[in-house]
Protein backbone atom coordinates (compact mmCIF):
# COMPACT_ATOMS: atom_id res chain seq x y z
CA UNK A 1 0.00 0.00 0.00
CA UNK A 2 1.30 3.33 -1.32
CA UNK A 3 1.00 6.56 0.13
CA UNK A 4 -2.01 7.19 -2.12
CA UNK A 5 -3.52 4.62 -1.01
CA UNK A 6 -3.57 4.88 2.46
CA UNK A 7 -4.59 8.84 2.11
CA UNK A 8 -7.78 7.61 0.14
CA UNK A 9 -8.35 4.19 2.70
CA UNK A 10 -8.39 7.33 5.46
CA UNK A 11 -10.73 9.71 3.47
CA UNK A 12 -12.81 6.59 2.82
CA UNK A 13 -13.51 6.00 6.42
CA UNK A 14 -14.68 9.04 7.01
CA UNK A 15 -17.50 8.53 4.40
CA UNK A 16 -18.55 5.28 5.50
CA UNK A 17 -22.12 6.04 5.76
CA UNK A 18 -22.20 8.29 2.34
CA UNK A 19 -23.33 6.74 -0.72
CA UNK A 20 -21.07 5.78 -3.58
CA UNK A 21 -18.34 5.96 -1.68
CA UNK A 22 -16.17 3.40 -3.34
CA UNK A 23 -16.78 5.12 -6.36
CA UNK A 24 -15.24 8.49 -4.43
CA UNK A 25 -12.39 6.65 -3.53
CA UNK A 26 -11.70 5.70 -7.03
CA UNK A 27 -12.11 8.48 -8.62
CA UNK A 28 -10.02 10.72 -5.82
CA UNK A 29 -7.27 7.85 -6.48
CA UNK A 30 -7.11 8.59 -10.05
CA UNK A 31 -7.28 12.31 -9.62
CA UNK A 32 -3.98 12.15 -7.37
CA UNK A 33 -2.34 9.68 -9.74
CA UNK A 34 -2.89 12.24 -12.31
CA UNK A 35 -1.67 15.12 -10.47
CA UNK A 36 1.21 13.13 -8.95
CA UNK A 37 2.20 12.22 -12.64
CA UNK A 38 1.94 15.56 -13.65
CA UNK A 39 4.27 16.70 -11.06
CA UNK A 40 6.94 13.74 -12.02
CA UNK A 41 6.96 15.19 -15.17
CA UNK A 42 7.70 19.02 -14.48
CA UNK A 43 10.37 17.65 -12.38
CA UNK A 44 11.80 15.61 -14.70
CA UNK A 45 12.21 12.65 -12.65
CA UNK A 46 9.75 9.66 -11.58
CA UNK A 47 7.45 10.35 -8.59
CA UNK A 48 8.47 9.36 -5.41
CA UNK A 49 7.65 8.99 -1.93
CA UNK A 50 8.67 13.04 -1.19
CA UNK A 51 6.73 14.27 -3.80
CA UNK A 52 3.65 11.85 -3.26
CA UNK A 53 4.05 13.58 0.49
CA UNK A 54 4.06 16.78 -0.79
CA UNK A 55 0.52 16.72 -2.95
CA UNK A 56 -0.94 14.93 0.05
CA UNK A 57 -0.44 17.78 2.03
CA UNK A 58 -1.20 20.44 -0.19
CA UNK A 59 -4.20 17.95 -1.13
CA UNK A 60 -5.53 18.87 2.37
CA UNK A 61 -6.05 16.36 5.97
CA UNK A 62 -8.41 13.55 5.19
CA UNK A 63 -10.84 14.68 7.23
CA UNK A 64 -11.71 17.86 5.27
CA UNK A 65 -11.37 16.06 1.89
CA UNK A 66 -14.33 13.80 3.25
CA UNK A 67 -16.14 16.59 4.74
CA UNK A 68 -16.71 18.05 0.82
CA UNK A 69 -17.92 15.08 0.28
CA UNK A 70 -20.20 14.37 3.09
CA UNK A 71 -23.90 15.63 2.34
CA UNK A 72 -24.97 15.84 5.56
CA UNK A 73 -22.34 16.73 7.66
CA UNK A 74 -25.33 16.37 10.74
CA UNK A 75 -25.85 14.27 12.96
CA UNK A 76 -29.99 15.33 13.68
CA UNK A 77 -30.17 17.95 10.67
CA UNK A 78 -32.01 21.35 10.66
CA UNK A 79 -34.90 19.63 9.32
CA UNK A 80 -35.83 17.09 11.64
CA UNK A 81 -34.45 18.88 14.74
CA UNK A 82 -37.07 20.92 15.67
CA UNK A 83 -39.04 17.64 15.83
CA UNK A 84 -36.61 15.79 17.66
CA UNK A 85 -36.83 18.77 20.28
CA UNK A 86 -40.53 18.64 20.59
CA UNK A 87 -40.67 14.66 20.82
CA UNK A 88 -37.86 15.23 23.38
CA UNK A 89 -39.25 17.16 25.55
CA UNK A 90 -42.52 15.24 25.79
CA UNK A 91 -40.45 12.24 26.15
CA UNK A 92 -38.89 13.55 29.34
CA UNK A 93 -41.19 15.30 30.39
CA UNK A 94 -43.27 11.92 30.80
CA UNK A 95 -40.05 10.25 32.28
CA UNK A 96 -39.69 12.61 35.13
CA UNK A 97 -43.03 12.78 35.74
CA UNK A 98 -43.50 8.43 35.81
CA UNK A 99 -40.43 8.60 38.02
CA UNK A 100 -41.24 11.42 40.32
CA UNK A 101 -44.77 9.32 40.31
CA UNK A 102 -43.13 6.02 41.12
CA UNK A 103 -40.79 7.82 44.08
CA UNK A 104 -44.14 9.43 45.77
CA UNK A 105 -45.52 5.76 45.23
CA UNK A 106 -42.48 4.13 47.08
CA UNK A 107 -42.84 7.01 49.70
CA UNK A 108 -46.16 6.07 50.77
CA UNK A 109 -45.61 1.84 50.60
CA UNK A 110 -42.76 2.41 52.91
CA UNK A 111 -44.63 4.95 55.41
CA UNK A 112 -44.46 5.59 57.85
CA UNK A 113 -40.46 6.32 57.38
CA UNK A 114 -37.86 8.16 59.20
CA UNK A 115 -36.19 11.59 57.75
CA UNK A 116 -33.31 9.75 57.13
CA UNK A 117 -35.50 7.00 54.68
CA UNK A 118 -37.45 10.09 53.32
CA UNK A 119 -34.48 11.60 51.68
CA UNK A 120 -32.89 8.66 50.83
CA UNK A 121 -35.71 7.81 48.61
CA UNK A 122 -36.36 10.96 47.11
CA UNK A 123 -32.78 11.25 46.19
CA UNK A 124 -32.61 8.17 44.84
CA UNK A 125 -35.63 9.00 42.35
CA UNK A 126 -34.17 12.43 41.70
CA UNK A 127 -31.23 10.53 40.51
CA UNK A 128 -33.14 7.98 39.06
CA UNK A 129 -35.04 10.51 36.63
CA UNK A 130 -31.56 11.81 35.97
CA UNK A 131 -29.89 8.31 34.70
CA UNK A 132 -33.36 7.57 32.98
CA UNK A 133 -33.21 11.30 31.12
CA UNK A 134 -29.55 10.55 30.03
CA UNK A 135 -30.46 6.91 28.38
CA UNK A 136 -33.70 8.52 26.50
CA UNK A 137 -31.61 11.54 25.36
CA UNK A 138 -29.17 8.95 23.98
CA UNK A 139 -31.64 6.44 22.27
CA UNK A 140 -33.75 9.18 21.02
CA UNK A 141 -30.69 10.91 19.33
CA UNK A 142 -29.61 7.71 17.99
CA UNK A 143 -32.99 6.94 16.37
CA UNK A 144 -33.27 10.31 15.00
CA UNK A 145 -29.84 10.15 13.54
CA UNK A 146 -30.81 6.81 11.79
CA UNK A 147 -34.34 8.84 10.83
CA UNK A 148 -31.64 11.68 9.26
CA UNK A 149 -29.46 8.86 7.60
CA UNK A 150 -32.18 6.75 6.09
CA UNK A 151 -35.72 8.53 5.63
CA UNK A 152 -36.13 10.60 2.69
CA UNK A 153 -36.28 14.38 3.44
CA UNK A 154 -38.85 15.03 1.29
CA UNK A 155 -40.86 12.86 4.54
CA UNK A 156 -39.67 16.33 6.79
CA UNK A 157 -40.60 19.66 4.91
CA UNK A 158 -39.62 22.26 6.53
CA UNK A 159 -41.89 25.04 7.49
CA UNK A 160 -40.79 27.50 4.45
CA UNK A 161 -41.33 24.86 2.54
CA UNK A 162 -45.06 25.42 2.92
CA UNK A 163 -46.53 28.84 1.11
CA UNK A 164 -47.06 31.34 4.09
CA UNK A 165 -49.50 33.57 4.24
CA UNK A 166 -48.72 36.60 6.23
CA UNK A 167 -52.90 37.14 6.71
CA UNK A 168 -51.97 34.30 9.53
CA UNK A 169 -50.71 37.08 11.70
CA UNK A 170 -53.88 39.15 11.76
CA UNK A 171 -56.19 36.68 12.77
CA UNK A 172 -56.33 36.39 16.65
CA UNK A 173 -56.49 32.98 18.40
CA UNK A 174 -59.49 32.37 20.13
CA UNK A 175 -58.81 32.73 23.92
CA UNK A 176 -57.58 29.32 25.30
CA UNK A 177 -55.81 30.43 28.08
CA UNK A 178 -56.49 28.37 31.41
CA UNK A 179 -55.90 29.75 34.89
CA UNK A 180 -52.41 28.12 36.32
CA UNK A 181 -54.44 26.97 39.65
CA UNK A 182 -56.97 24.72 37.95
CA UNK A 183 -54.36 22.06 37.09
CA UNK A 184 -52.32 22.18 40.02
CA UNK A 185 -55.50 21.47 41.91
CA UNK A 186 -56.21 19.11 39.55
CA UNK A 187 -53.13 17.62 40.03
CA UNK A 188 -52.97 17.50 43.65
CA UNK A 189 -56.56 16.20 44.05
CA UNK A 190 -55.10 13.26 41.48
CA UNK A 191 -52.51 12.51 43.52
CA UNK A 192 -54.15 12.48 46.88
CA UNK A 193 -56.65 10.11 44.90
CA UNK A 194 -54.74 7.99 43.52
CA UNK A 195 -52.53 7.49 47.20
CA UNK A 196 -55.95 6.82 49.18
CA UNK A 197 -57.75 4.51 46.85
CA UNK A 198 -55.06 2.38 46.31
CA UNK A 199 -52.93 2.36 49.74
CA UNK A 200 -55.61 3.42 51.99
CA UNK A 201 -58.65 1.71 51.10
CA UNK A 202 -59.87 1.33 54.43
CA UNK A 203 -59.70 4.99 55.61
CA UNK A 204 -62.81 5.43 52.65
CA UNK A 205 -65.68 4.92 55.05
CA UNK A 206 -68.68 5.91 56.57
CA UNK A 207 -67.11 7.25 60.39
CA UNK A 208 -69.09 6.69 63.83
CA UNK A 209 -68.27 6.90 67.06
CA UNK A 210 -68.61 3.55 68.96
CA UNK A 211 -68.12 3.70 72.57
CA UNK A 212 -65.99 6.53 72.50
CA UNK A 213 -64.10 5.19 69.96
CA UNK A 214 -64.10 5.65 65.76
CA UNK A 215 -65.29 2.61 63.71
CA UNK A 216 -65.48 2.71 60.15
CA UNK A 217 -67.78 0.90 57.82
CA UNK A 218 -65.85 0.06 54.44
CA UNK A 219 -67.92 2.32 51.84
CA UNK A 220 -66.68 0.49 48.43
CA UNK A 221 -67.25 -3.00 47.47
CA UNK A 222 -65.25 -5.49 45.60
CA UNK A 223 -67.14 -4.10 42.28
CA UNK A 224 -65.28 -0.70 42.43
CA UNK A 225 -61.11 -2.13 43.31
CA UNK A 226 -61.54 -4.60 40.76
CA UNK A 227 -61.91 -1.39 38.42
CA UNK A 228 -59.15 0.20 40.42
CA UNK A 229 -56.21 -0.52 37.82
CA UNK A 230 -58.71 1.06 34.89
CA UNK A 231 -59.11 4.12 37.36
CA UNK A 232 -55.41 4.54 38.05
CA UNK A 233 -54.43 4.94 34.26
CA UNK A 234 -57.01 7.49 33.96
CA UNK A 235 -55.70 8.97 36.69
CA UNK A 236 -52.06 8.78 35.61
CA UNK A 237 -53.47 10.28 32.03
CA UNK A 238 -55.18 13.33 33.65
CA UNK A 239 -51.78 14.51 35.81
CA UNK A 240 -49.91 13.82 32.37
CA UNK A 241 -53.09 16.41 30.89
CA UNK A 242 -52.39 18.74 33.63
CA UNK A 243 -48.39 18.77 34.09
CA UNK A 244 -48.79 19.56 29.93
CA UNK A 245 -51.63 22.37 30.65
CA UNK A 246 -49.41 23.75 33.18
CA UNK A 247 -46.49 23.76 30.86
CA UNK A 248 -48.13 25.01 27.97
CA UNK A 249 -50.46 28.08 29.72
CA UNK A 250 -53.37 27.12 27.45
CA UNK A 251 -54.75 24.51 25.46
CA UNK A 252 -53.45 23.20 22.20
CA UNK A 253 -54.66 20.84 20.28
CA UNK A 254 -52.85 18.05 21.31
CA UNK A 255 -53.85 18.61 24.57
CA UNK A 256 -58.15 18.69 23.76
CA UNK A 257 -57.25 15.62 21.97
CA UNK A 258 -55.34 14.07 25.11
CA UNK A 259 -58.09 15.43 27.04
CA UNK A 260 -60.77 14.17 25.01
CA UNK A 261 -58.92 10.54 24.81
CA UNK A 262 -58.84 10.98 29.13
CA UNK A 263 -62.90 11.78 29.23
CA UNK A 264 -63.45 8.85 26.74
CA UNK A 265 -61.72 6.64 29.24
CA UNK A 266 -63.66 8.20 31.94
CA UNK A 267 -66.82 7.58 30.39
CA UNK A 268 -66.44 3.69 29.46
CA UNK A 269 -64.94 3.27 33.54
CA UNK A 270 -68.03 4.99 34.51
CA UNK A 271 -70.37 2.61 32.63
CA UNK A 272 -68.81 -0.36 34.06
CA UNK A 273 -69.32 0.96 37.55
CA UNK A 274 -72.67 1.59 36.47
CA UNK A 275 -73.28 -1.75 34.77
CA UNK A 276 -72.04 -3.58 37.21
CA UNK A 277 -72.59 -4.51 40.75
CA UNK A 278 -73.00 -1.77 42.78
CA UNK A 279 -69.94 -0.57 44.08
CA UNK A 280 -70.47 0.42 47.46
CA UNK A 281 -70.41 -2.17 50.17
CA UNK A 282 -73.13 -0.79 52.48
CA UNK A 283 -75.70 -3.34 53.25
CA UNK A 284 -78.19 -3.74 55.85
CA UNK A 285 -75.96 -5.95 58.06
CA UNK A 286 -73.13 -2.84 57.73
CA UNK A 287 -75.40 -0.25 58.87
CA UNK A 288 -76.81 -2.38 61.94
CA UNK A 289 -73.08 -2.17 63.10
CA UNK A 290 -72.72 1.36 62.30
CA UNK A 291 -75.70 1.72 64.52
CA UNK A 292 -78.74 1.82 62.75
CA UNK A 293 -80.69 -1.49 65.01
CA UNK A 294 -83.74 -1.03 63.18
CA UNK A 295 -84.09 -3.65 60.40
CA UNK A 296 -86.47 -1.90 58.25
CA UNK A 297 -84.58 1.26 58.65
CA UNK A 298 -80.95 -0.14 57.33
CA UNK A 299 -82.56 -1.98 54.21
CA UNK A 300 -84.38 1.54 52.91
CA UNK A 301 -80.99 3.57 53.92
CA UNK A 302 -79.12 0.79 51.88
CA UNK A 303 -81.51 0.92 49.02
CA UNK A 304 -81.30 4.79 49.26
CA UNK A 305 -77.42 4.39 49.29
CA UNK A 306 -76.97 2.08 46.25
CA UNK A 307 -79.77 3.89 44.05
CA UNK A 308 -78.31 7.14 44.85
CA UNK A 309 -74.61 5.87 43.64
CA UNK A 310 -76.01 4.76 40.31
CA UNK A 311 -78.14 7.85 40.10
CA UNK A 312 -74.03 9.61 41.03
CA UNK A 313 -72.54 7.78 38.47
CA UNK A 314 -75.22 8.72 35.59
CA UNK A 315 -74.60 12.26 36.30
CA UNK A 316 -70.92 11.61 36.81
CA UNK A 317 -71.50 10.16 33.35
CA UNK A 318 -73.35 12.55 31.24
CA UNK A 319 -71.06 15.11 32.94
CA UNK A 320 -68.45 13.81 31.68
CA UNK A 321 -69.96 13.34 27.92
CA UNK A 322 -71.35 16.69 28.13
CA UNK A 323 -67.27 18.02 29.27
CA UNK A 324 -66.00 16.05 25.99
CA UNK A 325 -68.23 17.39 23.27
CA UNK A 326 -67.59 20.81 24.69
CA UNK A 327 -63.87 20.05 24.57
CA UNK A 328 -64.59 18.62 20.95
CA UNK A 329 -66.45 21.68 19.67
CA UNK A 330 -63.35 24.22 21.21
CA UNK A 331 -61.03 22.40 19.89
CA UNK A 332 -62.74 22.84 16.14
CA UNK A 333 -63.56 26.72 16.47
CA UNK A 334 -59.74 27.12 18.35
CA UNK A 335 -58.24 25.27 14.84
CA UNK A 336 -60.71 27.60 12.30
CA UNK A 337 -59.49 30.57 13.97
CA UNK A 338 -56.13 29.71 14.43
CA UNK B 1 -6.27 42.55 8.11
CA UNK B 2 -10.22 41.59 9.27
CA UNK B 3 -10.69 43.58 5.74
CA UNK B 4 -8.63 41.46 3.29
CA UNK B 5 -10.01 38.30 5.00
CA UNK B 6 -13.97 39.88 4.52
CA UNK B 7 -12.80 40.53 0.60
CA UNK B 8 -11.52 36.61 0.42
CA UNK B 9 -14.55 36.08 1.63
CA UNK B 10 -16.68 37.84 -0.64
CA UNK B 11 -14.56 36.57 -3.70
CA UNK B 12 -14.91 33.64 -2.82
CA UNK B 13 -19.13 33.42 -2.48
CA UNK B 14 -18.56 35.52 -6.27
CA UNK B 15 -16.34 32.87 -7.56
CA UNK B 16 -18.46 29.72 -6.14
CA UNK B 17 -22.00 31.40 -7.72
CA UNK B 18 -20.18 30.96 -11.45
CA UNK B 19 -18.67 27.43 -10.77
CA UNK B 20 -21.45 25.65 -11.70
CA UNK B 21 -21.91 27.62 -15.01
CA UNK B 22 -18.61 27.39 -15.61
CA UNK B 23 -18.44 23.65 -15.57
CA UNK B 24 -21.55 23.21 -17.24
CA UNK B 25 -20.71 24.81 -20.15
CA UNK B 26 -16.92 23.36 -20.45
CA UNK B 27 -18.52 19.71 -20.23
CA UNK B 28 -19.96 19.54 -23.79
CA UNK B 29 -16.85 17.05 -24.59
CA UNK B 30 -15.79 14.71 -21.94
CA UNK B 31 -13.77 15.46 -19.01
CA UNK B 32 -12.53 13.97 -15.72
CA UNK B 33 -12.35 15.55 -12.79
CA UNK B 34 -8.93 16.86 -12.72
CA UNK B 35 -8.59 17.45 -16.47
CA UNK B 36 -11.55 19.87 -16.12
CA UNK B 37 -10.18 21.17 -13.25
CA UNK B 38 -7.21 22.03 -15.55
CA UNK B 39 -9.27 23.22 -18.21
CA UNK B 40 -10.60 25.81 -15.87
CA UNK B 41 -7.37 26.91 -14.92
CA UNK B 42 -6.52 27.16 -18.22
CA UNK B 43 -9.07 29.88 -18.94
CA UNK B 44 -8.34 32.14 -15.57
CA UNK B 45 -10.65 29.96 -13.29
CA UNK B 46 -8.85 28.74 -10.52
CA UNK B 47 -11.18 25.98 -8.93
CA UNK B 48 -10.42 24.34 -5.53
CA UNK B 49 -10.39 20.61 -5.70
CA UNK B 50 -12.61 20.39 -2.77
CA UNK B 51 -15.03 22.41 -4.45
CA UNK B 52 -15.60 20.95 -7.79
CA UNK B 53 -15.01 16.92 -7.57
CA UNK B 54 -18.20 16.90 -4.66
CA UNK B 55 -20.15 19.78 -7.19
CA UNK B 56 -19.57 17.51 -10.40
CA UNK B 57 -21.08 14.73 -7.76
CA UNK B 58 -24.23 16.30 -7.02
CA UNK B 59 -25.09 17.48 -10.59
CA UNK B 60 -24.34 14.18 -11.53
CA UNK B 61 -27.35 13.20 -8.83
CA UNK B 62 -29.25 15.91 -10.23
CA UNK B 63 -29.09 14.59 -13.33
CA UNK B 64 -27.46 17.63 -14.89
CA UNK B 65 -24.17 15.62 -15.91
CA UNK B 66 -23.76 11.79 -17.05
CA UNK B 67 -20.34 10.33 -16.15
CA UNK B 68 -18.73 6.77 -17.14
CA UNK B 69 -15.46 4.98 -15.89
CA UNK B 70 -12.88 4.50 -18.53
CA UNK B 71 -9.94 2.56 -18.29
CA UNK B 72 -6.70 5.19 -19.63
CA UNK B 73 -3.23 4.86 -19.53
CA UNK B 74 -3.80 1.91 -17.33
CA UNK B 75 -5.55 4.08 -14.92
CA UNK B 76 -9.74 4.48 -14.70
CA UNK B 77 -10.79 7.79 -14.96
CA UNK B 78 -14.05 8.90 -14.42
CA UNK B 79 -15.19 10.85 -17.20
CA UNK B 80 -18.41 13.30 -17.06
CA UNK B 81 -20.38 14.93 -19.79
CA UNK B 82 -23.27 16.94 -19.87
CA UNK B 83 -26.97 15.46 -20.41
CA UNK B 84 -29.55 16.74 -22.43
CA UNK B 85 -31.58 18.25 -18.93
CA UNK B 86 -27.92 19.90 -18.78
CA UNK B 87 -27.85 21.34 -21.99
CA UNK B 88 -31.37 23.07 -21.44
CA UNK B 89 -30.41 24.12 -18.29
CA UNK B 90 -27.40 25.75 -19.52
CA UNK B 91 -28.76 27.40 -21.58
CA UNK B 92 -31.32 29.18 -19.16
CA UNK B 93 -28.52 30.11 -16.86
CA UNK B 94 -26.62 31.52 -20.10
CA UNK B 95 -29.37 33.83 -20.07
CA UNK B 96 -29.79 34.38 -16.52
CA UNK B 97 -25.90 35.02 -16.46
CA UNK B 98 -26.05 37.75 -19.27
CA UNK B 99 -28.86 39.55 -17.39
CA UNK B 100 -26.74 39.58 -14.49
CA UNK B 101 -24.18 40.56 -16.25
CA UNK B 102 -25.62 43.60 -17.87
CA UNK B 103 -27.58 44.94 -14.59
CA UNK B 104 -24.29 44.58 -12.96
CA UNK B 105 -22.59 46.53 -15.56
CA UNK B 106 -24.99 48.88 -15.48
CA UNK B 107 -24.54 49.55 -11.34
CA UNK B 108 -20.63 49.69 -11.83
CA UNK B 109 -20.35 51.87 -14.83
Amino acid sequence: MNLIDRYVAEVGRRLLLVKGRKDIENELRSTLEDMLEERAQKSGKPADEVMQMELLKEYGAPAKVAETYNPNPYLIGPRIFPFFMFILKIVLAAVALGLGIATFIQIINLSPMSAVQLLETISKGILNIFSTSIAVFGNMALVFSLIERFAPIADFKMDEDKEWDPASLQKEPEPQEIKIWEPILAIVFTFIALSLFNFNPHLIGIYHLDEGEWKVIPLLSEAFFRWLPLLNIAWVAEIILNGMLLRTGKWTTSTRLISIGTKLFQVIILALLFAGPSILAVTPASLATGGITDPEAAQTLSQLAHTGMKIVLGLAIFGTVVDMIKSVYKMFTARATA
Amino acid sequence: MANTESLENIVLELRRGVIVLAALSQLGTEEYGYSLLKKLADLGLEVDQGTLYPLLRRLEAQGLLESDWKIEESRPRRYYVISAEGKKILTKLKKEWAGIVSVMDKMLA
